[in-house]
This record gives structure tokens, sequence and C-alpha cells, in this order.
């Protein structure tokens, strides 16, 4: 077992970090998480179950609402985070039942759309907030602890993150695992082989709404303050970036994937912001972050960074 | 009765618009099996060339005419990051478009900033039967049915028309025959971003236009592309024109904030009753 030493170093070090990080630091630390946790199961949905789904930031604002909602009515706030994940997934299930019957371009815009009909729906509804949105939401306390500063959030995050990459992980290695692997590259030859081709695609669907409601459950409580405005469709489109620019379904892919992107954007972000560049620098680079890096990877890198990088290091030994 | 026709005409005309984006994705497709998520930017760039040129004093039509030529040109920018590499499969083009229609955003923001735009289409109402409506609906109604005309036409009666429909029924074939299918492609990408671009320069004059509006619009053409199997224009003016006649129905006698449901649900349905009738083996690409 060479190959857990990376994840180990990995664990340890981003486990050491938050510590030693200013203020804005912990924040970029805390949303690079809970980008992380949403592109991991983006990353096997598109991998694996070889699906695209442009809607993803949908599940994301589902758990996020789902935990605000639940503690904003004075419901015990952990019982909103335990929620967050599983009202995701059921969603995921019923939307999933119809609408997985579709592929490819057509799964893709089918799953815009039904994040413009929920954006539409959360603005018009009074009882979530509307188009204002949803306020005062309570910080997470668990037992007699609460979750009171960026530091506690960042390994709330931590956790949640790991969570998720072990869950992740066993599905992989698992028989459905390999089941879903088949079916990525021809449906029709894994059902032969009897691979039970509509369930596993709906759980794996299920499971990535599920990861994506997580992060935003947490995303509700370190923010306090949720609006329809906070998951925009390009928000959907930076997951499909992040997970592309990493390499499909690799679970290093989406880590390194959204590190780069969350990184670089960041970077450019505090460049923008500097004396003298205009007000709409910010935005303009980040845009042009996102679509010069996907439309490079895919058209140079198909399979992503992490495959193209591991493939070079397996040469390089063996030769 | 009048309430019925107002809300039919202005149905019609924004329905043109979707017409158009969408048959714009149909050439594309057609010719080199690439859904263009980028299809709804070139109508936006052109818009919003046009308000530039409009405001700096170029004369209407010739403002619009270059708009369009703008739009085309971007289409074939597209084009040629899309397939312009021999061995891309159509579902990284996908992607590729995808990342091309937010590198839109960027250029669009940085040029024109974030505010929404307009500028004015024909002056002046018409009264038909008692209604009155905006005169600049029968400009859009009529430039649709002549370029949806003049597209058939194209397919159907010229050696380059015929050279497009061979490379979307058979790619290898046609290049058996000499037929530059790369070529062919890039002809289809501009093809679609004038479409494209004259959407976007019919319908500013009665909807405000800002640099996202390309989601509503590319939603809005897929949903009437759809109807035609991404493959048939004359079903995708159909389809948008349908389209655009139940939202205004919808906006008219129901809520004017349930329209965008309108073609979602729409979409939906239309590709489920589709993938219900059609068996798994053949949606798999070969």
């Amino acid at each position: 077992m060479a190959r857990r030493g990376p994840a180990v170093a990995v664990a340890a070090a981003t486990l050491a970090l938050p510590p030693l990080l200013s203020g804005s630091h912990l924040t970029v630390y805390v949303l690079l998480g809970l980008a992380v946790m949403v592109t991991v199961g983006l990353s096997l949905l598109m991998g694996y179950a070889g699906q695209i789904s442009l809607g993803q930031a949908s599940f994301y604002a589902i758990g996020a609402y789902t935990a605000g909602l639940l503690s904003v009515h004075s419901l015990p706030p952990v019982l909103g985070l335990l929620a967050a994940p599983l009202v995701s997934a059921g969603f995921a299930v019923v939307v999933g039942v119809p609408l997985l019957r579709l592929r490819g371009h057509h799964l893709a815009f089918a799953t815009l759309a039904m994040q413009l009909i929920l954006l539409s729906l959360v603005a018009r509804a009074d009882w979530a907030g509307g188009a204002i949105g949803l306020q005062g939401i309570p910080r997470l306390s668990v037992g007699g602890y609460e979750f009171a500063d960026d530091l506690s959030y960042a390994y709330l995050v931590w956790a949640a993150l790991a969570l998720t990459l072990l869950v992740a992980r066993n599905i992989v290695a698992s028989r459905p695992g390999r089941g879903l692997h088949a079916l990525a590259s021809s449906e029709t030859a894994a059902a032969a082989c009897g691979v039970p081709v509509g369930r596993y695609r709906l759980t794996v669907f299920a499971l990535s709404a599920a990861f994506a409601g997580l992060a935003g459950g947490i995303y509700a409580f370190y923010l306090g303050y949720l609006a329809p405005g906070s998951f925009p469709v390009l928000l959907s489109i930076e997951y499909v970036v992040m997970a592309v620019v990493g390499g499909l379904g690799t679970l290093w892919g989406a880590l390194v994937g959204a590190t780069v992107i969350i990184l670089l954007v960041q970077l450019l972000n505090t460049l923008g912001t500097q004396p003298g560049m205009p007000g709409y620098a910010p935005s303009v680079l980040s845009y042009a972050v996102y679509a010069i890096l996907l439309v490079l990877v895919v058209m140079f890198l198909p399979h992503g960074i992490v495959p193209a990088v591991r493939d070079r290091s397996t040469r390089r030994t063996s030769s | 009765m009048t309430e019925f026709l107002q809300y039919l005409i202005t149905g019609v005309g924004g329905g043109c618009a979707f017409a158009l984006v969408g048959s714009g994705l149909v050439v594309v497709h057609r010719v080199t099996r690439v859904v263009n998520f980028a299809q709804g930017s070139f109508a936006v760039i052109a818009a919003l060339t046009a308000s530039t040129l409009l405001a700096s004093g170029l004369p209407h039509g010739l403002a619009e005419l270059s708009a369009v030529a703008v739009g085309a040109g971007a289409g074939l920018l597209v084009g040629l990051v899309a397939i312009g590499r021999p061995g891309t499969p159509p579902g990284a083009s996908l992607i590729i478009t995808l990342g091309l229609a937010v590198f839109a955003y960027a250029v669009e923001v940085l040029i024109w900033g974030d505010q929404p735009r307009s500028f004015a289409g024909v002056p002046g109402a018409v009264e038909f039967a008692g209604v009155r409506f905006q005169a600049h609906y029968l400009l859009i109604i009529g430039a649709t049915a002549v370029v949806f005309a003049g597209t058939a036409a194209l397919f159907a009666r010229t050696d380059i028309g015929r050279a497009l429909s061979a490379c979307a029924s058979n790619p290898y074939a046609a290049k058996v025959v000499g037929i530059d299918v790369v070529r062919m492609g890039l002809l289809a990408f501009g093809i679609g971003g004038a479409l494209g671009g004259l959407a976007g320069v019919l319908v500013t004059p009665i909807q405000l236009v800002t640099f996202d509006y390309d989601v509503t619009l590319i939603v809005g053409g897929f949903a009437a592309a759809v109807f035609g199997g991404l493959m048939r224009p004359l079903h995708t003016l159909v389809g948008g024109v349908l389209l655009g006649v139940a939202q205004s129905f919808v906006a008219g006698y129901g809520n004017a904030a349930y329209q965008m449901e309108v073609a979602l649900v729409l979409l939906l349905a239309v590709m489920l009753r589709q993938a219900v009738r059609t068996p798994v083996a053949e949606q798999e690409p070969a």
C-alpha cells in the first residue's frame, strides 16, 4: 500500500494548516473544502456514470436551504446539517427517475433546466426568504459546543471532506464501482454483463447530490445568510470546470482541480481589486480563468491534470 | 378576442428569436454533431455590438447587418477552437463550447460592462383586426420567415448545401468524395453565428439584453431545436413559435413570473417523450 503515502501527507498538511492562516485565507480554506466536496460527487457522476450535470449547484442550494430553514425554525442546527445531504439525495432520486432516461447533451440541458426552475421557485417562495434571502441562520452547535469562529469551521469542513472522500473511495473500489466504470464506456455492454444500469446511475446521482447537500449545509451555517443569487448557473459550470480540469473519475482530480482553480481565481481576485484596476476586473479575470483553463485542458489534456501527471510518472519509472 | 390576438402576435415574435437560435444549433449539430453551447452568446455579442454601432451614429440597417457579421465571425472563431483540432470528439466539443460561452462573458463585461442594453427597433405601432402592437414584431416575423426559407433553399438547392448535408449524414463518405469536412463544419459554425446574431439584433428592441441573457436564449433555442431532434430546421421553427406563444399566453392570462418555467418544463417534457420512444442502444455514440 505504497500509494497511501501522498494521501496521508496531504491529510496531515491540511490538518496542520488552518491555525497558520489569517482571516481571509481561512475563508478561502473553508470555501475550497466545500467546493472539493461538490466536485468529488460531480467527478464520480461524470467520470464513472458518464453523465454531465450542469445543475450540481442546485443540490448545494437544496442542502443549504434545508439546513438554514430547519435551524431558523429553531430546530437544533445539527439536525439541519444531518438533513441537508438526505434531502438533497432524496430530491435527486425524485428528479433522477425521469431525468436519467436522458443522455449526453440532453441530460446536460435537463439538469440546467432543473436548476433554473429551482432558482426561480425559491426566488418566489416567501417562506424561504424569496429573492431577498434567508437571514438569521444560527451558528452550528453540537451538544454544548458552538462552531463560532472560522477555525472551527475549517476543521468541520476538513472532517466532512475526509468523510466524503472515504465514502467515494470505498464505492469506487467496490464491485458496484467496477460496474459503474463499465457503464461509463458502454451502457449496453454493462447491462449485458448484468450491471443494474438504471439503479447504479440513480445511486451515483443521489450520492453526488448528498455530497453537494452536505457541503451546502455547512455553507449555510458558515455564512448565516442564503439567497437564490448565491447559487447561479455559473456556479454549476464552475464545478464542471473543476472536475474536468482535475481529471474525471479520480478523487485526486477533484481535489487538485478545485484547489488549482480556486487558488488561481483568488490570486487574480487579489490582483483585480488592486487600486487602479477597473471595477469589472475581478469578474472578467475569473470568467477568463474558468474558460481558458477548461478549453485548454479539454483540448490538450483530455483526461485532466491528475491522470496526465500520473501517466508521465509511471512511464518514467517503467522505462 | 383582441387580447388573444395581442398575446398571439407577441408570442410569435418572441418565439422567432428562439427559433433562430435553435436553427443555429441545428445547422451546427447537423454538420458536426456538436451541440454548440455558445450559440446564445452570438446573439448577445451581436446585440451589444449593434447598440454600440447605433450609439456611434451608424444608420439602422447597416448597424444591425454589421452586428450580424460580427456574430458570424464569433461563430467561426468558436468553430475553429471547438472542431479545428482534428479528432476532438463531439462530447469534448460540447464542453469546449461551454468554456467559450463563459469566455464570452469575460469579453462582454470587459467591452460593454454588466448593465442591460437596448436600442430602438422599427418605430410606431400597427393596427390589425383591432389589435395594436409594435411594428417591430412584423420585422421579427418577416425576417425569420425569410431566413428559414433561405436556409431551407441553401440546404436543398445549392452545392454547398448538399455538401453540408453530406457531412451531416456520413462524414466519412463525404470525405471520400472530396468534401473538406472540417471546412464545412466551420462554415456551419459561421452560419450558426449569423443566425444567433440575427436573433440578438431582432430581439433587443423588445427585450433588454445583458451579458448573461445567453442562458435564456440557449435554453429556449435548445427547447425549440429539440422538437426537431436537433436535426430538422422546420420543426425547430414550429417548436420555437409554439414555445413563444405558450410563454406569452401564460404571461398574459396567468402569471408573467412563470414565463421561464413554461419553456423549461416544455423542454423537459419533449426530451423525456423522445427518450422514452428511443431505445438506449441508439442514443449511445458509436
